[in-house]
Parts: structure tokens; sequence; C-alpha cells
């Protein structure tokens, strides 16, 4: 009981110590090495609250993804460092906004502490039923049948995300290949790694989405992964990204959504109600639906990474 | 068994802590990217100690997403600081 107390502090303490370190970085290089490690610690948060498939995803969208794409974005500022300081705001701001942030933290917190011992809702009507959809994992239930709609139009976002990354490209690249190049690694510990990791990677982030039906998992964990996995192979040079013209591209960054789509249209038509996952299909549709959702959110998490079309294809 | 296991996934933390501490200091990109990988090293050891105690097979999982995304992040970090440098 006081090692569980003295576990839990101490990981507080250190999630603190990360944030505050993160907000007082020097260099934006340093900031993203501090969010990386503030999103590992909240990782190891989630598992101390019970919240594996949060934990799951923190590590791979928060400190994974989220990491690599502040890193390009730093990268890409240095050529603009005096828009970037016109921009940036002074310290009244800054301090009233750390100051509003501060509060609306310290309100919600008050707000948790307050909730009542069982909190009344559908949560136990929905553990209940979870069987029902066919799925073991009760946030998987949640996501996939009870709050379909809300993972649909999330689904939608990620391509809209990529739409807005490709936008910011100049119009006579449009077309084009996008992101910077990477000279090919013929050796050394880039090379290595590249070739040694991404084969290890792929079945992790394959059982990673292939387990999330029944224990703690799921196509946004398992897709980041093998994103990752391909931005390692571009990095070292072994890949080059498709132009954003290509229609293979394009099929496989809306095939989830649009399989979701589709699936709730069938729903639709054969049990009367949008989403509805029919009982006689409801297992293989619904995994058929999570595998192309986890391509989709691959390349889209590849292709946000790469950045804007750059040159000529 | 379980209260030795925490209290080793309490220990390590407490090593991580001191990784932190060299994080804060850097004063080079190098150094403070190495004490990023000793957390995440030290949360893996701890995941897995908590795996462990809890018998919560899942807490491997995310063990083997951190192995992942540690050596991935350390590569990520090597390119932009590559192309920092080209631009």
């Amino acid at each position: 009981m006081i090692l569980d107390w003295l576990l839990d502090g101490m990981v507080a303490l250190l999630i603190l110590a990360a944030a505050l370190w993160t907000l007082a970085a020097p260099t934006p290089f340093a900031a993203v090495i501090g969010f990386v490690g503030f999103g590992l610690l909240a990782s190891l948060a989630w598992v101390r609250l019970a919240a594996v498939d949060v934990a799951l995803t923190e590590a791979a969208v928060g400190a994974g993804a989220t990491g690599v794409i502040l890193l390009q974005s730093a990268v890409r500022l240095r050529r603009g460092a005096a828009e970037v300081a016109a921009a940036t705001p002074g310290r009244a701001t800054t301090l009233l906004a750390g100051l509003l942030a501060g509060g609306l933290g310290l309100g919600l917190a008050l707000a948790v502490l307050a909730l009542p011992a069982t909190v009344p809702g559908p949560a136990a009507e929905a553990a209940a039923r979870s069987a029902e959809v066919g799925l073991g994992n009760l946030v998987a239930a949640v996501l996939m049948a009870y709050r379909g709609l809300d993972t649909l139009l999330e689904s939608i976002v990620l391509v809209f995300a990529v739409l807005a990354v490709w936008a910011m490209g100049p119009d006579r690249h449009w077309g084009g290949i996008p992101g910077p190049r990477f000279a090919r690694q013929r050796d050394g510990p880039l090379a290595l790694l590249a070739r040694w990791l991404p084969p290890v990677g792929i079945v992790i982030g394959i059982h990673i989405a292939w387990v999330g039906a029944d224990a703690p998992g799921g196509k946004f964990q398992g897709g980041t992964v093998l994103a990752a996995m391909w931005v390692l192979a571009w990095g070292a040079g072994l890949v080059r990204p498709p132009s954003v013209a290509d229609r293979r591209v394009r099929l496989v960054l809306v095939a989830g959504p649009l399989g979701f789509l589709l699936a709730g249209l069938l729903g639709a038509v054969l049990d009367g109600s949008f989403l509805a996952w029919p009982a006689a299909l409801g297992k293989p549709l619904l995994l058929l639906v999570e595998a192309a959702m986890t391509l989709s959110v691959a390349a889209a998490l590849a292709l946000l990474v790469v950045g804007p079309p750059e040159r000529r294809a | 068994m379980t209260e030795a296991l925490t209290l080793l996934a309490t220990i390590i933390l407490g090593s991580v802590a001191a990784g932190l501490w060299r994080v804060l200091r850097g004063p080079a990109p190098a150094d403070r990217l190495m004490a990023a990988q000793l957390l995440s090293t030290g949360a893996i050891a701890a995941l897995l100690l908590l795996g462990a105690a809890t018998g919560d097979p899942a807490l491997l999982d995310v063990a083997l997403l951190l192995a992942l995304f540690g050596a991935f992040a350390t590569v990520a970090f090597v390119l932009g600081a590559r192309l920092a440098r080209q631009r």
C-alpha cells in the first residue's frame, strides 16, 4: 500500500518535472526531447491507473508520432526564425495563458476528486453486453460499436490532416514528391537499424492491432508502429515517398474510413440503423474494417511526418 | 513477491529521476538524447517488473512499444539534426 503510494507519487512528480522542464527548455530540440520524456512518463501513469489501452496510445501516438512531427516542425521552422520570433507572444500573454491553463487544470483536478464513488452512466450496461459485439476488449467494443460514429469521424479527420499538410506545399510542387530527400545509407548504424528493426516492428505493429479485439491494443497504436517503421526506412534512404498524386497512396489513405462508412451503410440496410454491425456478419466485418483502418492510420501518420510536396515527381 | 517487484520498480524509477536531472543539465543535444534513452530503458524495466507484479500481460506490450519507439526516437533526432545542419 505504502509502496503503491510511493511509486505513484514518484511518477506524478516526474511528470510534473518533465512538463516544467519542457516549458523552460532552451531550444526547440530540447523541448521536443522533454515532450517525448513527458509522454513516456504519462504512459507509465496510465498503466498505474489500469488504463493500458490509453498507455499504449500515449506511448505510440503521444510520445512516438507526435514527438517526431514536432521535431520535423522544429527543423522546418529554423528557416523562418524571424517570423517565428515576431509571432511568439510576449511575457504577459504567456503568463496569462499559463495562469488560465493552470486554473483549468486545478478545476479539473478538483472536479475529479469530487466525483462520487460510483459514477452514473451506461458503463455497467455496456460492460455486460460487450460480448454481443464479439469483442473481449471493452475499450474496443465502445470505440467500434457504442461510439462507432466518433471513431468514424476520427478516422476521417486523419485524412483531412494529411490534406492540410499537402496544401502547405507551393502550387508548382503539387503532384510532386513530399518531404526532404535522405541519402541512401550503405553502412553504419542507421543502415543496420533500418534493415534490422522494421521486420521486428512490423510483426509487433500487426500484433498490437490484432490483439486489440480482446486485449489492450488496436488499430491506432498498431498503425503508428507500422508508420514508424516506414519512416525509419525512409530516413535511411531505403524507400522513397510516392508522389502525392499517386492513386494507390490516396486509396490506402481512405481505405479505412471508406470501409468503415460502407460497413455502417450495410448495417443501415440489414439492421435498420447506420453503423449497426449486422449480427450475421459482425466479427468478420469488424476485423476487415479494423485491418483497413490500421493501414490507413499507418499511411496517414507516415505522410504527416514526411510533410508537404517539395519537388517534382 | 508483488511488494518486492513494486519496490524494485520504484527504485528503478528513482534512478530514472537521476537521469532526468541529467536531461536538465545538457549541455549538448546528445547528452539530452542519451538521458531520454535512459528514461525509456528505465520505464521498460519498471513496466516489465510491474507486469510480473500484477500478472497483466498487456504491460509487456506497452514495454515492447516503448522499446521500439526508443530506438526510433534516437534515429529521428539524429536525422532531424542532420536536416537542420543542411538548411
